[in-house]
């Protein structure tokens, strides 16, 4: 009786072990790269257990605070509402650990069946192994994929040319404001002709007043300002260069920009902390009224409409200061990610119906208004109007009008490791223990 | 039936083999993997080595130049060291107290042995709320006391490592204190009445006869900290994060997540890894040696 029971326990101790190294179909052509052959084959093959509720496992970046969170959560009811599929949602905050956790999975074979994630250099990877499906592969057996976009707007990959992923919306990079505290020091709200040295003169002010000038945490997120100070130094023509070495033309425009942070870190006018804060804590510092300027993204109007909804009137949007042959109108923006239906998905018979109507339910006019108030959007009839907009959405919308162009990021160009060692030593050149130029060729060699 | 089992040796590999398969798969596999990679080169979390390094000791060689890994080897033994000191130590003297007592003894052990069953990241989260620069617990009240008249940055260079170490100690006090209460239990009552009878008391009782009964009970206590502070991970990269201030609160556990995770730089990642196992093997061996039990 013993033996047996003992034979029993450590057979089930066998099978837990080894219960995870189970290959499955899914899995394992999720490895291997596709076949035109075998594409071809799978676009006439109609799956036949489609319609069949099954369970979708969905990655985005629309996180806990992210401004879209409670949009996405509401589409997700919708979808499954619609169509009595699930959702296994493992959406988290964009970050760099966060692209290197989706990379992890793609490699290992858990990667999820649909993934909202960037269409640049970031996705190469995924690309090149043939993890994901172009839109033409779709398209050969759901012609109507995502036909609601245009065409010249949907992003194609570095890799190939092809286009794999489908667009919500845009996005674009500028400054918001806390009115309230510039009026406290008696400074107007920025304009369109707002320059580097006004923008000087404002920030001594603010200080004066009792109040951080601007709010950011070189520590966590310095990329914003790293993209903007690196335009002020340039051009709309040669912002997406990227430098050989700290002493070409574009190295020593990236090392100017760099300088520029450290001169307002050297002023003050960064917070107190700025070194040993997370970008949370900064971006409360203007919610609070403590801080005068942040520049973020198209992302964080909905920070402020969600815990700042008793009073959105404080903030607006304005434009970035500009020096040199940038204008403040000349903004970071363009569409960097969408919706990618991952192979393992579309090779399986029981998950490729629900993958594409995911998407096309996440991209519909409808869903990408609802997401898009304020961004650029590839939409063919462009976005529903919604009924009512609060002052911080016009004011976007306003700021996204006087637009005199739009670039995409130069940072988005650089391979993670070389952006993690460039933005990490950000905080090491603003006190001074190494140079911007030897930050530069270290991010550079990596 | 027992003797049967004494006999045939089989049975006995039969029902070790689960468990060897089991290490080798999800330990020794990965760990001789992990060498490996330490000489290759990986340009991103996951993807293939495309080759060796050049020269393939590379990464050993960028290791001894790198100022972040001699700050996270430094961290990481002064964090052993002060918790030897204060984990245990403080445990010890609780322990002690809690002995003593008639009443309340059992409320105390639930008490300080409450905060190990915490996830390590809801209390990085907790101290992160306490030590928080604009509106910190901490803050607040240093200045309605008037001990303070501006804010204090907890994690800048003045106060950074006792902004990272209190956490990791007060987690763990209770661990060792229920240890040492254990210990304190199974020395026996008639040794303390007859050190009584002898005129032991108060402090004489405890430096010549509970301190020596609880030596070997003391000495696993010194072997599982120093042992448990080189694997500190968790609460210390919510808190610190990315080396919080100015690449100066590396311990090696999150200078290699750094570099692997958020750097994609695997093979340095890597390299790092096997430096943690040598280190590891070496403390565990010197502590093993140095607070080697007595035989009474």
């Amino acid at each position: 009786m013993k033996k047996t029971l003992a034979l029993i326990l450590v057979l089930a101790m066998c099978l837990t072990a080894f219960a995870g190294c189970q290959p499955t179909t899914s899995a394992t052509t999720a490895t291997e790269a596709p076949a035109a052959t075998e594409a071809a084959t799978e676009a006439t093959a109609a799956p036949e257990a489609a319609m069949e509720p099954v369970t979708l496992t969905v990655v985005t970046s629309y996180g806990g605070d992210d401004g879209n969170r409670a949009n996405y959560e509401a589409a997700l009811a919708g979808y499954e509402a619609e169509t009595g599929n699930t959702v296994l949602d493992a959406s988290a905050t964009s970050n760099e650990d966060w692209k290197a956790k989706v990379m992890t999975d793609f490699e290992t074979g858990t990667e999820p069946d649909v993934l909202f994630y960037f269409n640049g250099n970031d996705s190469d990877a995924i690309v090149s192994a043939g993890k994901v499906v172009s839109l033409d592969e779709i398209r050969a057996v759901y012609p109507e994929y995502a036909d609601n976009m245009k065409e010249e707007m949907l992003v194609a990959s570095p890799v190939d040319g092809m286009v794999y992923s489908v667009p919500v919306n845009g996005y674009w990079e500028s400054m918001f404001v806390n009115t309230k505290v510039l009026e406290a020091a008696g400074v107007a709200v920025p304009g369109a002709d707002y320059t580097w040295d006004q923008f000087l003169s404002d920030c001594a002010k603010i200080k004066e007043a009792g109040f951080t000038p601007v709010a950011v945490s070189l520590q966590e997120v310095p990329h914003y300002w790293f993209e903007f100070t690196v335009y002020n130094n340039g051009s709309t023509a040669d912002h997406l260069n990227v430098p050989a070495s700290s002493s070409d033309e574009t190295g020593m425009k990236w090392a100017a920009g760099l300088e520029d942070i450290k001169a307002l870190y050297d002023a003050g006018y960064l917070p107190e902390n700025t070194l040993t804060a997370t970008d949370a804590e900064t971006v409360q510092l203007i919610a609070d009224g403590q801080a005068a300027f942040l520049i973020d993204g198209s992302w964080k109007v909905g920070f402020f409409q969600t815990n700042c909804a008793d009073h959105l009137g404080d903030f607006a949007l304005s434009y970035v200061p500009a020096k040199g042959d940038r204008q403040a109108t000349d903004l970071i923006g363009g569409i960097s990610m969408g919706y990618y239906i991952t192979k393992k998905a579309w090779d399986d018979p029981a998950k490729r119906e629900a993958a594409v109507k995911f998407v096309e339910y996440m991209t519909s006019d409808e869903q990408v208004s609802v997401f898009s108030v304020t961004a650029v959007t590839a939409l063919k009839n462009g976005v529903i109007p919604a009924d009512s907009l609060d002052s911080l959405q016009k004011s976007a919308i306003a700021m996204c009008a006087g637009a005199t162009s739009v670039v995409g990021a130069v940072q988005d160009k650089l391979t993670s490791e070389q952006r993690g060692d460039l933005f990490a030593n950000v905080k090491n050149i603003v006190t001074a223990k190494i140079t911007a130029a030897e930050a530069i060729d270290s991010a550079l060699a990596k | 039936m027992n003797s049967m089992i004494y006999k045939k040796k089989s049975p006995l590999l039969f029902f070790l083999l689960p468990a060897f398969l089991f290490l080798v798969v999800y330990l020794y596999y990965p760990f001789i993997q992990n060498i490996i990679n330490s000489f290759q080169a990986i340009s991103g979390l996951g993807t293939r080595a495309t080759g060796l390094n050049q020269p393939w000791y590379a990464n050993y060689v960028e290791l001894w130049n790198d100022p972040s890994m001699r700050t996270a080897v430094k961290n990481t033994l002064l964090l052993v060291l002060c918790t030897l000191v204060f984990q245990v130590g403080t445990a010890l003297v609780l322990a002690l107290i809690v002995d003593r007592i008639k009443v309340g003894a059992k409320f105390f052990r639930t008490l300080y042995f409450f905060p190990i069953v915490i996830s390590a990241t809801a209390l990085g989260l907790l101290f992160n709320l306490i030590f928080l620069y604009n509106g910190g617990m901490l803050n607040q009240l240093l200045q309605n006391l008037g001990w303070a008249s501006a804010n204090i940055d907890w994690k800048g260079e003045k106060h950074y490592f006792f902004t990272m170490l209190l956490p990791i100690l007060w987690q763990y006090v209770g661990f060792y204190f229920v240890i040492l209460v254990t210990g304190l239990n199974n020395i026996s009552t008639d040794v303390y009445e007859a050190a009584e009878l002898d005129g032991a008391t108060g402090w004489k009782r405890v430096r010549y006869i509970t301190l020596p009964l609880l030596r070997n009970v003391i000495c696993t206590c010194l072997v599982l900290a120093v042992t448990g502070a080189l694997k500190v991970f968790d609460l210390p990269w919510v808190m610190m994060g990315a080396g919080i201030p100015l690449d100066q609160s590396w311990l090696t556990g999150t200078y290699m997540y750094n570099q692997t995770f958020t750097r994609g730089n695997v093979d340095y990642g890597s390299a790092i890894a096997v430096v943690i196992v040598v280190l590891g093997v070496l403390l565990a061996q010197i502590a093993n040696r140095v607070f080697k039990e007595k035989e009474y």
